[in-house]
């Protein structure tokens, strides 16, 4: 049997589908899949801010999803490098290069700055791309809705002024 | 500051084993699986996702829409059966859009979201590991200032679902079979056909 090198979104969006079916299982984890909540947990606990409301509020979401996100950086690692082969390192993505410029110092500077801005916006709206809106409209929860038209409009407005020659 | 790696892993574990939410063996599979089905798909690159924030791709909200619809209606009854529990988070409105608009200018610039960015981390993106610890960062800030945040989060109002105004069965097969026809009605663009596989 030979191995697709790509998973097209039919067959990618099925799998995802039966991962978070198992996800909230009492078989799985008897949860939802999120992640924002574990890079909080992160920088909370590097920066000495575990005895802060907040930290204490996300210790038990967090502390899962640093866990999840461990196993997470394996199973992109296994598959970058024996199913569809793309491991390479690099810091330019070509449609950056082609839309913005090609400077690494840029691209990094950006990253950093688009980085902060994910997180930050997440915890603040409670959760992120897997916990409002995989997890959250999966259940129909209003809030994962409303995160998403909004995340949708303001994600397609940013592509519209940020990057040029669209 | 605290970077002792050691203690953090075995706090962690601690924490996680405290939990009735899965081994941390069954939580690495998770999380494993999900990097799979992520970077096999390769909606984990900034050209797939900054490239829709663009209009110029669209394998990324074709697949989570599609996958949100089947997993929506299995979820329903998994629910129902009671082999799942609802796990709504509150509609805190001055948070969800404020902090919306800055995830989503975010993730237009940086290319990639929490769950994505490590698997695109995994696979040599130095751009994004610096974009992690960005995020890094802004969990700390986050977590400085929350006591500050929390009084612009508001009004809370309250845990809702759609599923609590259209009771029955009907309305999560429309639902789900609406966000699937999203999912096929969005144009076949792909993002490779501008700059290539990567």
């Amino acid at each position: 049997m030979k191995i697709p090198k790509r998973l097209g979104w039919i067959s990618g969006g099925v799998l995802l589908a039966l991962l978070i079916w198992f996800t909230f299982s009492t078989y799985g984890a008897g949860r939802p899949i999120g992640a924002s909540t574990g890079i909080a947990y992160m920088g909370a606990w590097f920066f000495g801010l575990t005895d802060t409301p907040y930290f204490k509020k996300i210790t038990e979401s967090g502390s899962w999803e640093v866990i999840f996100l461990i196993g997470v950086l394996l199973g992109g690692a296994f598959t970058s490098l024996f199913i569809t082969k793309t491991f390479k390192i690099r810091a330019i993505p070509p449609l950056w290069k082609k839309h913005k410029n090609s400077s690494v110092a840029s691209r990094l500077f950006w990253s950093f700055i688009g980085g902060f801005m994910v997180v930050f916006g997440a915890r603040l709206a409670g959760g992120c791309t897997s916990g409002h809106f995989l997890s959250g409209a999966s259940q129909t929860a209003i809030s994962g809705l409303i995160f998403g038209g909004v995340a949708i409009v303001v994600l397609i407005l940013t592509g519209r002024l940020f990057y040029k020659n669209l | 500051m605290n970077f002792n790696i050691v203690e953090f892993f075995s706090e962690t574990i601690k924490l996680v084993q405290q939990q009735d939410h899965g081994s941390i063996w069954l939580i690495l599979l998770i999380g494993f699986l999900f990097g799979v089905i992520i970077q096999w798909s390769r909606v984990d690159t900034f050209d797939k996702i900054a490239g829709f924030a663009m209009l110029k791709g669209f394998k990324v909200p074709k697949m989570l829409f599609f996958s949100i619809g089947i997993a929506s209606i299995g979820l329903f009854f998994l629910i129902k059966m009671g082999l799942a529990s609802y796990h709504i988070k509150p509609i805190m409105l001055g948070g969800i859009i404020l902090g919306g608009i800055i995830f989503a200018i975010g993730m237009a610039i940086l290319g990639l979201c929490p769950g994505t960015g490590p698997v695109a981390v995994s696979e040599g993106n130095l751009d994004v590991l610096v974009g992690l610890i960005g995020g890094i960062f802004a969990g700390a800030l986050f977590t400085y200032l929350y006591p500050e945040l929390e009084k612009i989060m508001g009004p809370n109002l309250g845990k809702l679902t759609l599923t609590q105004f259209f009771d029955g069965s009907w309305f999560i097969f429309l639902y789900g079979v609406a966000l699937i026809a999203i999912a096929f009605l969005l144009p076949n663009r792909e993002i490779e056909e501008e700059v290539g596989e990567v």
